[in-house]
């Protein structure tokens, strides 16, 4: 039995392996497991092929429970005086047979513990193995003594039960947690699959990080489709949850794109790859999924580290027990008292009882496309009080029409076709506004150099040799720019509808410029947004909106929304003092955003939630990644976190308060040490199952309080089809102004 | 005498039950290559397994039975126990419990819905799974680890047994009351991993039908036990220590 390096994952029940972890061969292969109880369950879900080594542990199960049911009945006979009287004299027959029985059940049952002790040991560990080891072994060494020097009760009962006992729950828990591994799993085994690469006439099993551009990849029904690619051959239905967190099907022929990912459903498929296969949104979310659940949240370190300290604190609680009672009760009786404090206390439950929520949450979010950083993450989530929310491209489509241009002394088609070619170097979301605009009149934009982006303001560049600025009042007065009152009056007026305001200007002769057109802009907010906000707040939530744009925009997608505080004209820093501001007042907050543009502002909320992010995940700062489109999401996830929380605080309770009042009653004498040892098996298995109750929360459901008159029905039960990858790209397209 | 031939009829019948899901595996153990012998020695002790987890599960019950009318304070001494008037409360209460689930469960062997649903939980799922990969494995550890752990598969007919093994009150009793039960299985079960499936669907059907009628006739008696004055329990009681 070798160490397992610290930070991996078990191989069985994919948590973090721990200090208890060891590597052992499985069918040829080394496998990482987190305790014992993990490797024989891994061994025996595997050995479909050549069992013969998963059956040896089930072997060994079998015929030490056999052993040990022989001693426990053989013992249950002996207590209940049904060998008392007349067939006194067959005792010590009995108390042979019994000696008999038990020493391979001990031999056999407690091998396992034995070794994980000794490793650890040699590395200086105590581990709640060697409580049991120390627990059965004394009480076996006693008997054997009585039995073989005569007098004193037989003990076999207990050391071949305690054995038993721990061996089954360590069984059935790590059972139970393997269920709880079901979701990650597919995530986990991304980077270990192999795709069918079609080379020519033949095709080849390969890893898919070893797929580059232009292959071919054969897909079949039921398969998850291991590459961005094109469909080249075929048709079929693909379900996309894991990338957009919608369980639907959705129907491909040939030309359209295929994510990773997803599943294809019903047909067979040839896809062009059209990238690597280590580089898509898929294999991504996999990465993270790993690195997060080898982090540890503060309630874990917290545990682990009182985990860390119980085993010698509790060596020393039974040793000054057999010396208290010792002098009072018999030396049998008094070891009795001991063995029940050793075996009372294995801290195993406390251990467990945050990975395993973490991991099943953790799970259930990537199966919905959304992502989590890290554990503590979604603990933070639990707690926040208050939601902030960026505006654009969060609670609005973030695709602005232009609606309104007023324009000073030049023609409304000058000022779109100068603005269309400074706005070509912008990626703001206004500018793809402007473009449309331009190409609904049939303009073509004339085009500019030296284009530069003045943070928070606009842009300026030169159209025609003449300086052209376009962005806020601001702007213009920074540069010294005159705004005519018209312009102005009517800017007002537009902001005051809460409408995008841009003004534009140009110089003429190289002279200071001016103001020459006002242009509005509309953003309307999403369909969803109104639901989700009202579920936030039916969860206690406080909503706020923190927006970079003026008042009377922030203002009217409030109100349309059903914010009711907003505050508006935020540049990022001023985002991140107001987010101080709130938690002084409310404490942990999360802050929405689209993932680009506030960057500062999610990094200085307690949890930073990015809707529909970057390409590329690696860089994203967010804490918890929603898909695109998946703001509906957002309730749910709030949900699902608060379960996550509750969960592992009634795990630590019952942890914590068991061990202490079965520790208090074994300490008094008070606890015979097989029900200790049955007791405190259940004890770890009942946090499994409290954590497993996770698994039967609903799923998330779209909103059904949209206002989408047409779609209504459809709403109801899957969010409307809407033009995702367009959205996406436009999200990327804003640009801080 | 009487109680444990009833007992061991309705061992006996419910091996048609068995046979429905554990004979399968007694199938699927199969015959040894190395000869009749060895195929005797694997079933023997694959039922020897089985048997042992039914004793264990017995006298665990009846020693809980003992242990809760003991702490009760309601168990007299042994000596007067079975020439006493009256039965005291707990094992009465005991009795109607086990009677009424004993009884319950005899009404799912006739087809009444509901009891399924409840033994096959999740436990059951990763207990079998485990199973499967024992049968294929050599040697003669194998079928006796498989036996020990199919005994705790989770079966009505088990449970009704272990109700009954508990209203028995003592270790001994409850013991041995799995013991003759699980002599009555042994017939049909050897004969499965000997023979395969010899028996038409159909009279398994009835074989099943008959078990329940046992258990039925086993509940009612040890409800009776419970609820019937003195006199009806006194008799019983009789027969239950001359058996």
């Amino acid at each position: 039995m070798m160490m397992a390096t610290p930070g991996t994952l078990c191989r069985h029940c994919l948590l973090p392996v721990g200090r208890r972890g060891f590597t052992r061969m499985v069918n040829g292969e080394g496998c990482q497991f987190c305790c014992y109880g993990c490797c024989i369950a891994h061994q025996v879900k595997s050995g479909s092929g050549d069992a013969s080594e998963a059956a040896w542990f089930l072997v060994r199960l079998g015929v030490g429970s056999f052993l040990s049911m022989n001693i426990m009945l053989f013992s249950l006979l002996v207590y209940s005086g049904a060998f008392a009287g007349a067939d006194r004299r067959v005792l010590p027959t009995i108390h042979l047979l019994l000696w008999a029985l038990a020493t391979p059940a001990v031999l056999i049952l407690g091998e396992p513990f034995l070794r994980e002790t000794w490793s650890q040991a040699r590395r200086g560990r105590l581990t709640s193995s060697a409580l049991i080891v120390l627990g059965s072994l004394a009480a076996y060494a006693y008997s054997t003594l009585a039995v073989f020097h005569g007098g004193g009760h037989l003990y076999f009962d207990t050391a071949s039960m305690v054995l038993m006992l721990f061996t089954l729950g360590r069984y059935l828990e790590a059972a139970g947690r393997a269920r709880a591994s079901r979701d990650l799993a597919p995530l986990l085994a991304a980077e270990s699959e192999l795709a069918t690469v079609v080379e020519g006439a033949r095709e080849r099993r390969r890893p898919v990080r070893e797929v580059r551009v232009g292959m071919l990849i054969r897909v079949k029904p039921g398969e998850r489709i291991p590459v961005d690619g094109l469909i080249v051959e075929g048709r079929s239905h693909t379900d996309e949850a894991v990338i957009t967190g919608e369980s639907r099907h959705v129907a491909k022929e040939v030309g359209a794109a295929v994510l990773a990912g997803s599943i294809n459903l019903d047909g067979p498929l040839l896809i062009r790859s059209s990238g690597s296969g280590g580089e898509s949104r898929w294999a991504q979310i996999c990465r993270s999924v790993r690195d997060a659940l080898q982090q540890s949240s503060r309630t874990q370190r917290i545990a682990d580290r009182v985990v860390g300290v119980f085993v010698p604190i509790v060596l020393a609680l039974a040793a000054m027990t057999l010396l208290y009672w010792v002098q009072r009760l018999p030396l049998d009786q008094a070891m009795l008292t001991a063995l029940s404090v050793l075996v009372v206390a294995c801290p195993c439950a406390v251990g467990l009882a945050a990975p395993m929520a973490h991991s099943l949450g953790i799970g259930q979010l990537a199966r919905h496309g959304c992502l989590v950083r890290s554990p503590g993450a979604l603990e933070a989530l639990a707690c926040a009080r208050l939601i902030a929310f960026d505006k654009t491209g969060t609670l609005t489509l973030g695709r602005p029409k232009l609606v309104d241009l007023a324009s000073d002394g030049v023609e409304e088609e000058e000022v779109l076709a100068r603005l269309a070619g400074l706005e070509r170097h912008s990626e703001h979301g206004l500018a793809q506004a402007i473009a449309m605009a331009a190409i609904e009149r049939g303009l073509d934009p004339i085009a500019a150099e030296n284009v530069q982006v003045v943070p928070g303001r606009g842009l300026r560049g030169v159209v025609l040799g003449e300086s052209v600025a376009a962005g806020n009042a601001a702007l213009m007065c920074e540069l010294g720019w005159q705004l005519p009152p018209v312009l102005s009056a009517r800017a007002e007026e537009m902001a005051s509808t809460g409408h995008s305001v841009v003004f534009v200007g140009w110089s003429e002769n190289a002279r200071v410029g001016r103001a020459r057109a006002v242009l509005s802009f509309d953003d309307t907010p999403l369909p969803e947004a109104a639901g989700t906000i009202d579920a936030l707040r039916c969860l206690g939530l406080r909503v706020t909106l923190l927006s970079g744009d003026h008042a009377g925009a922030a203002a009217r997608v409030a109100a349309t929304v059903g914010v009711d505080e907003w505050q508006a004209g935020l540049l990022p820093e001023a985002k991140r003092v107001a987010l101080d501001r709130y938690r002084a007042r409310h404490g942990a907050i999360a802050m929405v955003g689209d993932g680009l543009n506030d960057g500062p502002g999610l990094a200085s909320a307690d949890v930073g939630i990015a809707v529909g992010s970057a390409t590329d995940l690696a860089r994203e700062t967010a804490d918890l990644v929603l898909p695109a489109d998946g703001l509906w999401l957002l309730p749910w996830v709030v949900g699902r976190a608060r379960a996550v929380r509750s969960t592992i605080l009634t795990n630590l309770a019952w942890a914590f308060g068991y061990n202490l009042i079965a520790l208090t009653c074994a300490v008094l004498g008070l606890l015979q040490p097989i029900l200790a040892a049955a007791v405190m098996a259940g004890s770890s298995l009942l946090v499994v199952l409290n954590s497993l109750r996770l698994e039967r929360l609903p799923g998330p459901s779209y909103p059904s309080a949209v206002q989408q008159p047409t779609a209504a029905a459809q709403a109801a039960c899957e969010p409307p089809p809407r033009q995702q990858g367009q959205r996406r790209e436009l999200a990327l397209l804003k640009a801080e102004w | 005498m009487t109680y444990y031939a009833l007992l061991f009829l309705a061992g006996f019948a419910g091996s048609f039950h068995c046979i429905g899901m554990c004979g399968g595996f007694a199938c699927a153990l199969g015959p040894d290559p190395r000869g009749a012998g060895a195929t005797s020695v694997r079933h023997i002790l694959y039922n020897t397994g089985r048997l042992t987890s039914y004793c264990f599960l017995g006298a665990l019950a009846g020693g809980l039975g003992q242990v809760i009318c003991t702490s009760l304070g309601l168990r007299r001494d042994l000596g007067t126990s079975f020439l006493s008037v009256s039965l005291d409360a707990g094992q009465r209460a005991l009795a109607v419990l086990a009677g009424l689930l004993m009884i319950i469960m005899a009404l799912s062997f006739f087809g009444l819905r509901g009891w399924r649903r409840v033994t096959g939980s999740f436990g059951s799922s990763t207990l079998v799974n485990s199973l499967r990969s024992l049968l294929r494995t050599p040697g003669h550890a194998a079928p006796l680890a498989f036996g020990v752990l199919n005994g705790f598969l989770p079966c009505p007919l088990v449970y009704a047994m272990v109700a009954q093994a508990a209203s028995t009150v003592d270790v001994l009793s409850g013991c041995l009351t799995m013991v003759v039960f699980g002599l009555g299985t042994f017939p049909a079960m050897l004969a499965m991993g000997g023979l395969g499936r010899l028996l038409a669907p159909r009279w398994r059907q009835r074989g099943v039908r008959l078990a329940g009628g046992f258990i039925l006739a086993l509940g009612l008696i040890t409800l009776g036990r419970g609820v019937l004055p003195m006199a009806g329990g006194h008799g019983m009681h009789h027969l239950w220590h001359i058996a």
